[in-house]
């Protein structure tokens, strides 16, 4: 995660060595590289990391309920539903202020996600589920799809980068926006994190010991989509993130359980998001690639390769060159240490 | 069966003369004097240069996706395998967009879509084939790598309309699917190819039947699965290629009239292909009539000038609702 954040900080046009990120940093409003770094590099990797956070945590959530390793906000169509929130009120040219748009994010991505979960059952296998998110995903990119037909050119444009998720030209501003969110969405996570670890035993023991599975359900998508909608709202649907980061949590950690996974998932969505941003900038300079298309190209192939593999000792054939660079960093954090405490103060 | 056809074929018809009548700014006793050999020169362009050759392509493009849908299901014996879920049309969508960007193939020449589109379908589905690796036999496992599959060159399409993003605008239009504007020109590269195709997905008719029994008894009936299975393939990655250059992804069709043809024309495809290529046609030529009629009633009532309901929001919406139908009537089955 470190080497992601310098990478993050430094490269780029105006490219700051390593050595003169501090005074970068120290004399924010007098030299050219200050104010690249201190308003611009760093708001956006604040935001790259608190995105991936959320998704990260969110992932975890959404599989721990639904005892499924494919549920993930892009199958369950919650994502779909967010952005369509976000995306309609652009194209009908309905002006409304920044603080409304993570509740309509919200509206969006309860619709989808209630339609799919209602359609397909909850306790149905995992498949149904997932077919049935395809279906409503898809009907929701449809609807997408026809407000980008009807936008002009220029409106076109925007919502086609906004639907890719991307970071660029976000400002403190955004990042102050989320706060808010996180700070309710935190304490139901800690509440929520053993009834998941009750939920895998399966519905009839989870009831035996006191947990309503439904109800549970129910709370646990609630929580994903409080988490899922104002990042949604901010920087766009990065996709795949809250698949790949669960599975490398577990990967790394077989043995443990929920409460142990949610902040490894939380810190890896970080990293995933923080090194995807890299070539995002990079790849394709001077025009900024979205962070979206990178996380979908590099984990679907990772996070499937994790799944065929299956649970195996973390020295197991490594999934692709990206999350070894990831991984070597993450042992530096020390394997007790929860990442998200020491983050914003970096 | 054969009043079935019938039935069929005049429900075709029907829906062609819907679509002939639903467009904009011509009264259908124009339409009539126009076909008698009356009207003046604009109406008479509208009626033989756009709507007729909107028509004519949205049949062919229908007819071909049901096809290649059915052949698809067979080959893999599989009733999720539509080509939207084998990650055959996002990659021809990705082949076409790329051909596009590069500057290969433009409007001004078509077959290099086409050609394009072919090759992105058939890396699609060679992605898919490799990442299902053992459990091809499992329509779920097959469906979910699928989705996954289709994440993948997605991402890819959405990186290369970046990189060119002049193309943007009609691009858009072509990912979910639409027949705006097609002309005689896409008809004479159309045609051709689906005859092609579709006499070799007929010819391939028996094979399939036998293939859906299940490799042992075709083995056992002196059938190669193998080669059968890899010939069927090829045939309708052709065939979706064709529909996805000259109209773009439509949703769901592909996935579902195949389960219709089956449920109306019974499992001996020799029958059944035909009935799959004429219900497509009906049920996208009709989808196109309804989606211009919509967005004439649509634009009166919100009284913008702008709106237009491209075909393929219309069959993917009407899919999707389908589909939630059919997997929540069926509980006991699983997917």
């Amino acid at each position: 995660m470190a080497a992601a954040s310098v990478c993050a900080l430094s490269l780029g046009t105006p490219y700051v060595p390593l050595h003169r990120l501090p005074g970068a940093l120290l004399d924010a409003d007098r030299t050219l590289a200050g104010i690249v770094v201190t308003e611009l590099r760093v708001p956006r990797l604040v935001l790259a990391l608190v995105v991936g956070l959320c998704l990260g945590a969110a992932g975890l959530v959404l599989q721990e309920a639904l005892r499924n390793a494919l549920a993930v906000p892009e199958m369950l169509g919650v994502s779909s539903g967010a952005a369509f929130g976000v995306a309609a009120p652009l194209v009908l040219a309905v002006s409304i202020p920044t603080a409304v748009q993570p509740l309509l994010a919200i509206g969006g991505a309860v619709l989808g996600g209630g339609l799919t979960l209602l359609a397909a059952g909850l306790g149905r296998s995992p498949s149904a589920v997932l077919l049935t998110g395809a279906a409503v995903a898809a009907a929701l990119q449809a609807a997408l799809l026809v407000l980008m037909v009807m936008a002009d050119q220029f409106d076109l444009q925007l919502i086609y980068r906004y639907l890719l998720g991307s970071l660029s030209a976000r400002t403190w501003d955004d990042v102050t926006g989320l706060w808010p969110w996180l700070l309710v969405a935190l304490p139901a996570l800690v509440l929520c994190a053993p009834v998941l670890s009750v939920l895998r035993l399966g519905d009839e023991d989870a009831e035996a010991l006191g947990v309503r599975a439904q109800r549970a359900r129910f709370a646990a998508l609630a929580i994903a989509i409080v988490l899922i909608a104002p990042v949604t709202a901010v920087c766009g649907p990065v996709a795949w993130v809250g698949f790949l980061a669960p599975h490398l949590a577990r990967r790394l950690d077989p043995a443990a359980d929920a409460v142990r996974w949610l902040p490894w998932s939380a810190a890896w969505g970080a990293v995933v998001v923080a090194v995807a941003d890299v070539p995002a900038r990079l790849a394709l300079a001077p025009v900024e690639t979205p962070v979206g298309a990178w996380t979908a190209l590099l984990g679907v192939p990772v996070g499937v390769a994790l799944l065929r593999s299956g649970p195996r000792k973390p020295t197991a054939r490594r999934g692709a060159a990206r999350s070894d660079a990831a991984r070597s960093e993450a042992p530096a954090t020390g394997p007790e240490a929860v990442p998200t405490a020491g983050k914003e103060t970096r | 069966m054969k009043r079935r056809f019938a039935v069929f074929a005049a429900l075709a018809v029907l829906c062609a003369c819907a679509e002939l009548l639903a467009g904009r700014g011509m009264s259908p006793t124009v339409v009539r004097d126009v076909l008698g050999g009356g009207g003046d020169a604009t109406e008479r362009h509208i009626l033989l240069q756009l709507r007729l050759p909107r028509m004519l392509v949205a049949l062919a493009a229908g007819a071909c996706l049901g096809v290649a849908g059915l052949v698809l299901q067979s080959a893999l014996r599989n009733p999720l395998a539509g080509p939207e879920v084998t990650g055959v049309t996002p990659g021809a969508v990705l082949g076409a967009v790329t051909a596009t960007a590069l500057g290969l193939a433009g409007w001004q020449s078509p077959l290099a879509v086409v050609v394009a589109a072919c090759v992105g379908g058939c890396t699609g589905a060679a992605l898919l084939w490799l990442l299902a690796g053992r459990g091809r036999g499992d329509p779920a496992q097959i469906a979910l790598h699928g989705v996954l599959v289709s994440a993948v060159l997605g991402g890819l399409t959405a990186m290369v309309l970046l990189v060119a993003p002049g193309e943007l605008g009609s691009v858009v239009q072509w990912l979910v699917g639409t027949t705006e504007g097609r002309v005689w020109q896409h008809w004479h590269l159309l045609w051709p190819w689906a005859l092609v195709w579709g006499a070799v997905a007929w010819l391939l008719a028996g094979p399939l039947t036998l293939l859906r029994c299940g490799d042992d008894i075709a083995g056992a009936a002196g059938l190669s699965a193998a080669r059968a299975r890899t010939l069927a393939l090829l045939c309708a990655v052709a065939l979706t290629a064709g529909a996805v250059a000259a109209v773009g992804a439509l949703g769901f069709v592909g996935l579902l009239v195949p389960h219709l043809a089956l449920a109306v024309f019974g499992a001996d495809l020799r029958m059944t292909l035909p009935g799959a290529a004429l219900v497509g046609a009906a049920v996208v030529c009709g989808s196109d009539a309804a989606a211009q009629l919509l967005s004439r009633l649509l634009a009166v009532a919100l009284d913008s000038g702008r709106l237009t309901l491209p075909v393929g929001a219309l069959t993917t919406c009407v899919g999707a609702a389908l589909l939630l139908a059919v997997v929540r009537r069926s509980p006991s089955r699983t997917f």
